[in-house]
């Protein structure tokens, strides 16, 4: 079963990092790295990781709506919401109790949410 | 530069759609997803099962909590996403445009993430 990890981080969180210079941003890169491919390690013991994706923060989004037959493009992300999506990993796995324990080792479930969401099969679609 | 189109849509319209409508829609997607294909640079995509079978994690003083259903009640539910290679923003907004949702839902368009250069 394919499972989508959508990566959410705490709104303080994401404004923290507005502030940083980009010396401190760079080392905040920097000191992550090793946490995060330790845990990609380990979480490769419950399952395949077939993609992912690091985001830049909401505030270099745009989102696209239709509104009475145009397609408005307006600053920011689709929704304000308290934890906001940061990126994704998308696994395979054996069950959805693999999937939460993949989940429960990815750094941001500490301070934000991992949401996992099954993925619609071939089979499935008309 | 990668560019994450997130596809937001009412799942209650979706569940509404006649047999014939969802293959409609099912066969826009599917001739946008060729023509990207073709294009090169469709690195990514998925379409998810709706919300209501999203499971949410959260590690806090070292207990993990599971909650069901996603971790934001939205308007409009997140039914899946394409990842392009795209040389600017406006090229990845203009594939955001031809996205069948963003007519009567919405499209998020995220740059990835870029690590200061050392």
């Amino acid at each position: 079963m394919k499972y989508l990890l959508l990566l959410t981080n705490d709104a303080d969180e994401i404004a923290s990092w507005e502030h940083l210079t980009p010396e401190e941003a760079r080392r905040a890169d920097e000191e992550s790295e090793p946490v995060w491919n330790a845990a990609i390690a380990r979480m490769s013991e419950r399952g395949r990781l077939l993609g992912g994706l690091e985001l830049a923060p909401p505030s270099a989004a745009k989102t696209v709506r239709g509104r009475g037959g145009e397609l408005l493009v307006t600053d920011g992300p689709y929704a304000e919401t308290r934890e906001q999506l940061g990126g994704y990993f998308l696994v395979e796995c054996e069950s959805l109790d693999d999937a939460i324990a993949m989940a429960e080792l990815v750094p941001v479930a500490r301070t934000g949410a991992v949401e996992i969401r099954p993925l619609v099969t071939e089979e499935e679609r008309p | 530069m990668q560019y994450l189109l997130l596809i937001y849509g009412s799942e209650e319209r979706w569940e509404a759609l006649t047999p014939e409508e969802e293959r409609a829609v099912y066969a826009r997607y599917g001739e946008l997803e060729r023509e990207l294909a073709a294009r090169g640079g469709l690195t990514g995509g998925a379409e998810l099962r709706p919300a209501a079978t999203a499971t949410t994690v959260r590690v806090r003083d070292g207990e993990t909590l599971v909650t069901d259903g996603p971790f934001a009640e939205t308007r409009e539910q997140l039914g899946g996403f394409f990842q392009v290679e795209c040389e600017s923003l406006e090229e990845a907004l203009e594939i955001a445009r031809r996205i069948p949702a963003a007519e009567d839902g919405a499209v998020e368009v995220r740059p990835q993430h870029v690590r200061a250069a050392p």
